[in-house]
């Protein structure tokens, strides 16, 4: 694992051994991350299972008069006021600092400085110093500063998590004081006030409900759910985020009103603590930037290595202590890769719009990658599996389960409409429903189109709709008499119509409601059409039923209905909904309609795309278990044929507790049960189930399951779209957020948005990430390999004194000119084997710059590619009178300005500046050699293992590539000017071809080596080159 | 080495091991480190790296150095080493085998004689003798320690035009016309003009061994850049001139030359090295006798000829050369 202190920093208190001495080290570190450790333990609270008096006491407020003024405002200069704090910002200008000396521009920025101290050094000693250090100082500083600002520009839009937050907390509340009703600044409220809200309010304060008319809020953002539930002042469950008598902070009041005291104001409340907890996790590095750190470790530990081996050379060959330490730096610089930054980041950038055409959109430019690395996926269930939409997936009448369509465009499983009991459950599913559609939505599907209503009425009006066509149409013709509508009490709903259908009594029944109460008051059951008596053994079968779609994680409601007789209640009777004139037992049971939201199309797909990507994808859910499982089978979460320890139970009859954990590969955990867990305990329930789904989690869960996986050394992604997801998206290595259904929070947390809302487009990211990675490789082998050639002409100039082979202006012509697009282009480069069928890198041994790598791009083909250069460079020397011989130790005198009668092989005398004007002549032939080198290292790149004669070109940019550095280099060496520009001369046409036999041995030694890699796997070539 | 059959490329095949057993790949790890990296640390592959202490980073470099249960040295053990050091022994043994074909194949093609191409050191440059350190030439002509640099230094570089030397080996050419020796097979030696030190005068150091030093009206003596097959001055000789640039220029007078202020056609072209053995440059001597000044002079002098050129911004010393004169009394 890469170095990620960042994001143990905090972690490390939580574990006894480490705590003590890290926090006396940093001690107002340390507050911090107490801080954030007591954020991601539950939320305490006992105030839903206090009575009215309880509470009355402990805030004391009187529950008719709230707080006196007085009071209110005692507390609120104690607890200051009910808003969220911003954790503190680092300046722009700290922003921009990290940019501009963060891993590789450190890298730069010592070169830059190296170069400077080096022309300091001879400008010192020399009248008239060569000006190339002073050069190349200002050069490689410009780069950094050119490159900093951009990656700066790139994330200056990121990260307003708490602006986005601070959108979703109210203006105004309604507050009694001293008996009055105010309406004052949501921030002036404290806790003990209390407040009143009604539909269409959002909630001011964490609330403990008093009293409540048919409220019911929203609570999607803190749960995920987003079916709104009732708030009542009674007690209903230990869980305080799932009691009915607790309404939080920023979560709306969808409808009806209610009455509550403020248990928790600002920070203090749950989502307080979410934003504090998404705001201020420390984000760690990504697993690009480790790569590119390690990358840097040995680049630099080349560049020191040959730098220190070449001073203490040239020590002994006799140079003077500042000339030695001039080389040390000339070395160490040459070897650093001016180009790579720029072409790194250009690489990114390329791929996070092509990601960006396929839907998904990256917030910051690393990420791209980190998909690729990913190997856990922690994937949210509603909105990211599932459509979010109730929908009826199953139903049962005439003793059958019939399968309904769930899919988004009805391309699924159709049932047999036929039976005349189907008719009668549409008719009780449409009357027997307050659901209507929105107006003027003729246009939209009708599985898009808006409803007014609650989930479950809307999934069955979209049912019957799609089945048996305009609902509408229905009502009218048998317009409603009366209804009762539903309630906790009596769990049911009944309306009466008008019965449209002449053969049948005038006035029908119908009743929906929970199943097990729907069956209680029947005694006769419709079956093809007949009404026949409700025996046990239909009971059994109904019981049957009832489990099995219950087990399907589907929420089941059941339907009756009764025309009622003629004779007992005819023309203009007067139902009475209160006395109840009518009977609402012994009716005629027609069906059950189960109902779930289904997953969406793509999903299973993507799910086994994803495994066999070798990547786990862990569903983690605020919803119930059942329903999660459901899912998670239904998309191959939890694929077929795996059973969790409960399955294992149920089929060997045997308790829970004799089942041998390790038997099950698949397990469901529920939050309360996690709750309990030490991360030990996490940490082996992680290692050793493959599949694995996490219920009715909270927000910080969420946080320490991802916790849990990066332990493991994973590299983990979440998908989510919640408020309540966003300190996992945050803490997660790259957070996947929703771009359609997705909260804003949740988008500012994430690193990566899918803009159609389709988990799908993650497999695309993951294939664009690895493809990324595999081409960036191939971009570092092409850039480091022109390295060699690069340096090799400074160590001859030291060690044989020959006259300089290549210098400055040439070296950055070739890293900031000729290579740059070839080795971008190597970012368009397709795939060599299908990269979705292997598994994902170990970040620990599959690292993007490896010392095979440098081998190859160094030792090998770098070599090769020198030494083509250097034949150029003496043919040319050779050619104009100097052979190799007479070049061996000449430098003192070639670079004596006043010697201008220098005499070369033939007897000729040279001018100081006739041989410097053969010197850059050289110069620039051995740069073109270069490129012509760096020709058949770009095609050799291409692949690390297919022939390219199998990978083809069609890489169409590369070959443009190609023309384009040759071109970059004609133009450099013939355009009239460059001589006094660049100091580089035009080249005889031979002397362009010297370097073109060692192009073609560098391409055939490939060829080679790669056909040995292919033929025999595993083989002493490919663990030595196979980069 | 070879308990990690796995190590190296096989990346499909520790993904495998990956996920269900990490503390199986943390073993191949280990030839997997170069130089100063740091190890992970086997008993915690969990573990997140934290900070490690110097004390941990010395050690791991240490076990890095030498792994005594391995035997690995640097990370690879004794086999490992042996066969990367073959591969790349064999590898660059090759490649130089391949460099000394072509540069073998190189200088079978090039000419001994002449040069591939010459274009680059025409037009001609031009050097004056004494260069002692530089191009200035300062000295008192009462104090003979001031100047006998100058004088040592122009009698080594006279010493072959001595008469006798000159005789001996050279032949006396028909003046005013050029030389050419074309007619003879490329390998045959050629024959060099006479350039008789005698005929520079006051400036031969033959009757003068100061060379006008001693009086302050120096000499200096001034010779073109040897090119092979160069006919200076297209036929007519290319002849010197001398001016004051900087400094009284009024009290520079009027230089000498001798024996002529211009290079006779007899002595080009030159045939290189190999075949044109014998052969001495010409020489212009310039005396300065009526230099006036004890400030320091800015002179230069020139050749003037056709395809001759003197004016280039960038060389300074094509068909020119300047120098500065301090003549004390």
């Amino acid at each position: 694992m890469g170095n990620r202190e960042g994001r143990d920093q905090y972690e490390l208190d939580a574990t006894s051994e480490h705590g003590g001495k890290k926090n006396d080290k940093k001690g107002k570190k340390g507050k911090k991350d107490r801080n954030l450790d007591e954020l991601k333990k539950e939320v305490d609270l006992d105030d839903h299972k206090l009575t009215l008096d309880e509470l009355h006491q402990k805030y004391g407020t009187d529950l008719s008069r709230g707080l006196t003024v007085a009071r209110a405002a005692e507390i609120l200069l104690c607890d200051g006021p009910n808003c969220l704090t911003p954790p503190p910002t680092t300046p722009e200008w700290v922003k921009f600092c990290k940019q501009m000396f963060g891993g590789f521009c450190m890298l730069l920025w010592i070169g830059s400085i190296l170069c400077f101290f080096a022309y300091g050094i001879q400008a010192a000693v020399d009248d008239e110093p060569v000006a190339d250090n002073l050069y190349l100082g200002i050069v490689l500083a410009a780069v950094v500063i050119i490159t900093g600002c951009f990656s700066y520009y790139q994330e200056a839009k990121s990260s307003k998590i708490m602006e986005s937050f601070k959108n979703m907390v109210p203006q105004q509340a309604l507050v009694i004081r001293d008996g009055e009703k105010n309406s004052i600044n949501a921030e002036e409220v404290v806790v003990g006030d209390l407040v009143e809200v009604k539909g269409g309010d959002r909630i001011p304060a964490d609330l403990r409900i008093i009293s409540s008319n048919g409220c019911k809020v929203d609570n999607s953002s803190l749960t995920g759910e987003s079916e709104p539930q009732t708030r009542t002042p009674e007690f209903s469950n230990e869980n305080p985020l799932e009691t009915r008598n607790i309404a939080f902070y920023s979560t709306s009041c969808v409808e009806g009103t209610a009455c509550g005291i403020v248990i928790k104001t600002g920070d203090h409340t749950v989502m307080g603590r979410i934003a504090t907890l998404a705001s201020g996790l420390e984000v760690g590095q990504t697993p690009l930037s480790i790569e590119i750190e390690h990358f840097i470790h040995i680049i630099t530990g080349v560049a020191v290595f040959l730098g220190v081996s070449f001073f203490i050379l040239s020590l002994i060959l006799g140079y003077s202590w500042l000339e030695a330490i001039v080389f040390l730096i000339g070395i160490i610089v040459a070897n650093v890769p001016e180009g790579l930054l720029a072409t790194v980041t250009v690489c990114l950038t390329l791929t996070a719009k092509r990601m960006a055409h396929k839907n998904c959109l990256v917030k910051n430019l690393e990420a791209v990658e980190t998909l690729g690395s990913t190997s856990t996926i922690c994937s949210d269930k509603t909105g990211t599996l599932t459509q979010n939409r109730m929908t009826v997936a199953h139903m049962w009448f005439d003793n059958q389960i019939h399968e309904a369509d769930t899919t988004e465009n009805q391309s699924g499983a159709t049932f047999d409409k036929s039976s005349s009991t189907w008719a009668a459950l549409a008719r009780v599913a449409g009357l027997c429903n307050r659901a209507v559609f929105q107006a003027a939505q003729e246009s939209v599907p009708i599985l898009k189109r808006g409803v007014a209503g609650d989930a479950s009425e809307s999934a069955l009006l979209k049912c019957i709709e799609l089945c048996c066509g305009s609902v509408t149409a229905m009502r009218d013709k048998n317009p409603k008499i009366e209804e009762i509508p539903f309630n906790s009490t009596n769990k049911y709903q009944l309306s009466i119509h008008r019965n449209a259908n002449p053969s049948e009594s005038r006035y029908l029944l119908v009743m929906k409601g929970a199943p097990e109460r729907i069956l209680d008051r029947c005694n006769t059951i419709l079956i093809q059409g007949k009404e026949q008596p409700l025996d046990d053994e239909m009971k059994d079968a109904f019981q049957n039923a009832y489990l099995e779609l219950g087990g399907l994680g589907e929420r089941v409601l059941g339907f009756c209905h009764m025309p009622l007789p003629d004779d007992q209640f005819p023309e203009g009777f007067k139902f009475d909904v209160d006395d109840l004139n009518f009977p609402t037992e012994k009716l005629c049971f027609v069906g059950l309609m189960a109902m779930i939201d289904p997953p969406r199309a793509a999903v299973p797909d993507a799910v086994s795309k994803c495994r066999s990507a070798g990547i786990k994808v862990i569903m983690v859910t605020g919803d119930h278990p059942i329903t999660a499982k459901a899912i998670a089978k239904g998309v191959g979460i939890i694929s077929e044929g795996n059973e969790t320890v409960e399955d294992i139970a149920a089929r060997l009859n045997i308790p829970v507790g004799e089942v041998n954990p390790r038997d099950a590969k698949a397990c469901v955990i529920h939050g309360g049960k996690l709750k309990d867990m030490t991360s030990d305990q996490l940490d082996d329930l992680l290692k050793h189930h493959t599949e694995i789904v996490f219920a009715r989690t909270s927000p910080q869960q969420k946080l320490i399951i991802v916790e849990g996986f990066q332990r493991q050394g994973a590299i983990v992604a979440v998908t989510g779209d919640g408020v309540n997801d966003s300190p996992a998206l945050k803490k997660a290595d790259i957070g996947v957020a929703m771009g359609i259904s997705g909260s804003d929070v949740s988008k500012q947390a994430a690193d990566m948005i899918l803009l159609d809302d389709n988990f799908a487009s993650i497999v695309t990211g993951v294939e664009e990430g690895r493809l990324i990675f595999d081409n960036l490789k191939k971009s570092i082998a092409y850039t480091l390999t022109s390295n060699i050639p690069e340096i090799t002409p400074f160590l001859f100039f030291i060690i044989a004194s020959i006259p300089l082979a290549l210098g400055t202006v040439t070296i950055l012509c070739i890293d900031l000119g000729t290579d740059m697009l070839p080795a971008i282009s190597l970012a368009y480069e397709g795939p060599e084997s299908d990269i979705m069928k292997r598994q994902p890198r170990n970040p620990k041994i599959d690292k993007l710059v490896n010392e095979r790598l440098i081998s190859m791009a160094y030792g090998q083909f770098g070599m090769i590619s020198a030494v083509g250069a250097f034949f150029t460079y003496f043919v040319i020397l050779a050619d104009n009178g100097f052979l190799p011989m007479r070049l061996l130790g000449i430098r003192i005198e070639w670079e004596d300005k006043s010697l201008n009668d220098l005499e070369d092989s033939y007897g000729q005398q040279w001018t100081y500046e006739q041989r410097k004007v053969i010197e850059f002549t050289c110069q620039t032939a051995f740069f073109i050699s270069v490129v012509i080198v760096q020709w058949a290292i770009l095609i050799i790149c291409k692949t690390r293992k297919n022939s390219v004669f199998q990978q083809g070109m069609k890489n169409n940019v590369l070959t443009l590539g190609l023309f384009e550095e040759t071109a970059l280099a004609a133009f450099l060496s013939y355009c009239p000017g460059m001589d006094v520009a660049l100091r580089m001369y035009p080249l005889k046409p031979t002397w362009w071809v010297c370097a073109l036999p060692f192009a073609v041995i560098v391409f055939i030694y490939d060829e080679i080596r790669k056909v040995i890699i292919r033929r025999s796997p595993g083989c002493w070539v490919e663990k030595e080159t196979y980069y | 080495m070879e308990q990690n059959s796995t190590a190296g490329g096989a990346t499909e095949q520790y993904h495998g091991n990956y996920l269900s057993n990490p503390a199986v790949t943390a073993e191949p790890r280990r030839e997997e480190e170069e130089e100063e990296e740091e190890e992970d640390d086997d008993e915690m592959p969990a573990e997140r790296k934290n900070k490690k202490s110097w004390g941990q980073v010395m050690k791991e470099l240490k076990l890095f150095w030498w792994n005594p249960e391995t035997h690995a040295f640097m990370g690879r053990s004794g086999k490992s080493w042996g066969l990367i050091l073959l591969f790349y022994t064999i590898f660059y043994s090759f490649l130089a085998a391949m460099f000394t074909v072509c540069m073998y194949a190189l200088l079978m093609t090039i000419s001994p004689y002449t040069p591939t191409y010459r274009d680059r050191v025409v037009p001609p440059g031009v050097m004056i003798s004494p260069r002692v350190g530089g191009f200035d030439i300062a000295f008192n002509a009462s104090d003979p320690k001031t100047w006998a640099k100058y004088t040592e230094t122009l009698n080594a570089f006279l010493t072959p035009y001595n008469d006798v030397e000159q005789e001996r080996k050279n032949v006396a050419c028909t003046p005013d016309v050029y030389f050419k020796q074309d007619d003879r097979e490329e390998s045959a030696e050629r024959k060099a003009c006479q350039f008789k030190r005698s005929s520079l005068g006051n400036c031969s150091g033959i009757d003068d061994p100061s060379f006008g030093y001693s009086e302050g009206k120096p000499c200096i003596l001034l010779k073109m850049n040897r090119i092979i097959g160069y006919l200076p001055g297209e036929g007519t000789p290319v002849t010197v001139s001398c001016e004051a640039l900087k400094g009284d220029v009024d009290r520079f007078g009027a230089a000498e030359f001798h024996p002529y202020d211009f290079f006779n056609l007899m002595y080009y072209p030159y045939y290189g090295k190999l075949t044109h053995v014998n052969y001495t440059s010409p020489l212009v001597a310039i005396r300065f006798p009526q230099v006036t000044t004890e400030n320091p002079l800015t002179v230069q002098c020139k050749l003037n000829g056709k395809g001759i050129k003197s004016d280039s911004m960038q060389d300074r010393f094509l068909g020119r050369i300047t120098f500065t004169l301090q003549i004390g009394a």
